[in-house]
């Protein structure tokens, strides 16, 4: 896994310093000069970084700063990773099609039923608390703009 | 000087200014805990309620609740990993580890105590560099702000991963961040530079969805992934002692909270830098000042240091930032713009007069500063117990609460979904470093400094083509520069040559 996301990374920022560098060629000298001066070290290192990567796979450098969890490895670690994945995709979708507010009580209802396996009881009650604290502090007192979702545009609401 | 001291500090303490000092550091506080809601926006949304108030009303207000956001933020940066605020995102990397260790009162115990001492520091420094602050100011042209800005980098890049190989990504990622800054309309030819005809680009990348990408995502992935709390099944002990041996701890590495301290103040002073800058350039003085190898190696697994060091930092930069907004009418960072805007509202002109006419008016400032950090410090005290638990509660019910938080704070950037999206694929990129072993510190140094290294690099060649580099001040930095990327290898060479002969 550590190797791979780092090639992954190395990989990735390669081909995006190098697109950057091709199209900042096109520019003014300006708009050009700190692109470039960037850009080209940075490719350079990311491709250091990736050679380094593929001929010495098992050399590893962590960070020092926080790290992933071994608790859950393998088959486990993936599948609860998807997962974390699709949580956050779901929500994306449903603040994009419900909006904000009905998003918000979905996600935490269906979170703690779903994965959490906690009873409807409990469920209810800290979806209500969680939805009465988010509308009170961002809706009433901070007035921020939500808009409505795509669902409710539909339905002429 | 003395009279205009005391009476700074009576003015504050008249009824109606105390009360505004009050209701700003409330809301202050809760600006600061909520992730993605900026001191900065906050600052500009109160500042039409302030026409109706007299000037040092007016700045007990605007103040008291600005210079307790960084405060307020830390406890956010620890419990949960989020930046509250962006200037506390460095005090995630050891104060969140504490936390999962269960660490989590020693760690805002430390986060606080060393900000009420960055604070009172700060504030210190206000006081006794309005005198004497114009020759520095004006000895730091573009090409020094370009070279403390390449040093800090050097700083972040050299010093938070292990051995070449860890420094090399510490370079990418910081180089990383100045590449994704130039995103947006350049300053200089007005050319819409990787916007790909998108409008939402054109302004550039938001600081906050990028921060809350980087830093909260991977945090809730690995809190799905291992199930239980944050604090996992670490015993939550005595979380007010844990508090107690935080400020103990302030007081056991005082001098580090000191010279973080003064990092923040000077960083403060710089026009343009602001406290993004401070709080990874003190937690990069934090690791350095390591003694080993090993030592080091702590640092990102929950050494208390390195809360302690941007702990401290982002609190003394307000005062610092004060200085020449106070002095010349040059605001240290865009929070402070905003509070020169105050200025004008309240019938001030910045300048001289407010080192002699209005002096009380500035002492005032300072006391503001002091009194609302002390009041807001001893507030999160009395409930820190209750929000250290929080590390102990079941990530089922607290997943869903940070996600909301998360994706709240990002849209809440600018009202626009794209920010949403932004976090997101700054998510899967914190990610992929976090598993990779790939520091994010540098690549938000490196965000954060983009457009401030653009400028003042294009200013300095238009101005001086290459003869910047021989500025005295340059040199120094640039030579600052090179033993900072140096030192850790030298050092590690050392230990290597030690160990071995030891063998």
């Amino acid at each position: 896994m550590h190797s791979k996301a780092s090639l992954i990374l190395g990989a990735g920022i390669v081909l995006v310093s190098g697109a950057a560098i091709v199209i900042a060629l096109d520019w003014p000298l300006k708009a050009r000069l700190f692109p470039l001066a960037i850009g080209i070290p940075v490719f350079c290192m990311a491709m250091a970084e990736v050679l380094w990567g593929l001929l010495d796979p098992a050399a590893r450098s962590e960070a020092m700063e926080f790290r992933l969890s071994d608790e859950a490895q393998g088959g486990v670690a993936v599948r609860r990773t998807l997962l974390a994945v699709a949580w956050m995709a779901g929500f994306s979708a449903a603040i994009v099609l419900l909006g904000f507010p009905s998003a918000i009580a979905l996600l935490v209802l269906c979170y703690l039923r779903l994965q959490g396996r906690e009873g409807w009881i409990v469920s209810g009650i800290f979806t209500l608390v969680v939805w009465a604290l988010f509308y009170t502090v961002f809706d009433r007192l901070l007035h921020l703009p939500f808009p409505a979702g795509l669902v409710q545009g539909w339905l002429g609401l | 000087m003395i009279d205009a001291l005391l009476e700074g500090l009576l003015l504050v303490l008249q009824w109606k200014a105390f009360a505004f000092m009050l209701l700003g550091i409330a809301l202050g506080f809760w600006v600061g805990l909520l992730p993605g809601l900026g001191g900065v926006t906050t600052l500009a949304l109160m500042l039409p309620f302030i026409y109706a108030m007299s000037p040092v009303e007016g700045f007990a207000f605007l103040l008291g609740m600005h210079s307790v956001v960084a405060t307020t933020g830390d406890i956010t940066s620890v419990l949960f990993g989020i930046p509250g605020e962006g200037t506390t995102a460095a005090t995630i990397l050891d104060g969140h580890a504490m936390a999962k260790k269960g660490q989590a009162g020693r760690a805002l115990g430390a986060a606080l105590a060393s900000s009420l001492v960055g604070a009172l520091v700060g504030a210190l420094a206000l006081a006794l560099a309005i005198p004497v602050v114009r020759p520095l100011v004006l000895a730091f042209g573009s090409p020094e702000l370009f070279m403390i800005a390449i040093v800090g980098i050097a700083f972040i890049a050299s010093l938070s991963a292990q051995g070449a190989r860890g420094m090399l990504r510490g370079f990418l990622a910081g180089g990383l961040g100045l590449m994704v800054a130039t995103i947006g309309q350049d300053p200089q030819a007005g050319v819409a530079r990787y916007t790909f005809d998108s409008l939402y680009l054109w302004s550039g990348l938001d600081l906050v969805p990028v921060l809350i990408g980087i830093f909260a995502i991977p945090e809730i992935v690995d809190l799905i992934v291992r199930g239980g709390s944050i604090a996992g099944e670490m015993p939550g002990g005595r979380l007010n002692q844990g508090a107690l041996e935080g400020v103990k701890d302030t007081f056991r590495h005082f001098w580090l909270t000191i010279r973080c301290s003064l990092i923040g103040t000077f960083i403060g002073i710089m026009p343009g830098l602001g406290g993004a800058v401070a709080q990874w350039l003190a937690y990069g003085h934090a690791v350095q000042s390591a003694r080993t190898v090993e030592e080091r190696e702590g640092f990102g697994k929950g050494d208390v240091r390195g809360v302690l060091g941007p702990g401290a930092a982002n609190n003394s930069k307000e005062g610092g930032a004060l200085i020449p907004t106070v002095a010349f009418g040059v605001p240290g960072s865009s929070s402070m713009a905003i509070l020169l805007g105050g200025f004008f509202l309240l019938g001030l002109v910045p300048g001289p007069d407010m080192l002699t006419t209005h002096l009380a008016v500035t002492f005032s400032m300072v006391w503001t500063i002091v009194l609302s950090n002390v009041i807001t410090v001893v507030a999160c005290f009395l409930f820190l117990n209750h929000l250290a638990r929080l590390t102990v509660v079941r990530g089922h019910f607290l997943v869903p609460v940070i996600l909301v938080l998360v994706f709240i704070g990002s849209y809440t950037a600018n009202n626009h979904y794209g920010d949403v999206v932004l976090m997101l694929f700054f998510g899967v990129v914190g990610y992929l470093m976090v598993a990779g072993g790939w520091p994010r510190a540098p690549f938000v140094l490196g965000l954060v400094l983009g457009k401030i290294v653009e400028n003042n690099l294009y200013i300095s060649v238009a101005r001086y083509e290459f003869a910047w580099l021989t500025r005295p001040i340059v040199l120094v930095l640039l030579a600052l520069a090179v033993a900072v990327i140096l030192y850790p290898l030298i050092q590690a060479r050392r230990s290597r040559s030690r160990s071995n002969a030891h063998a």
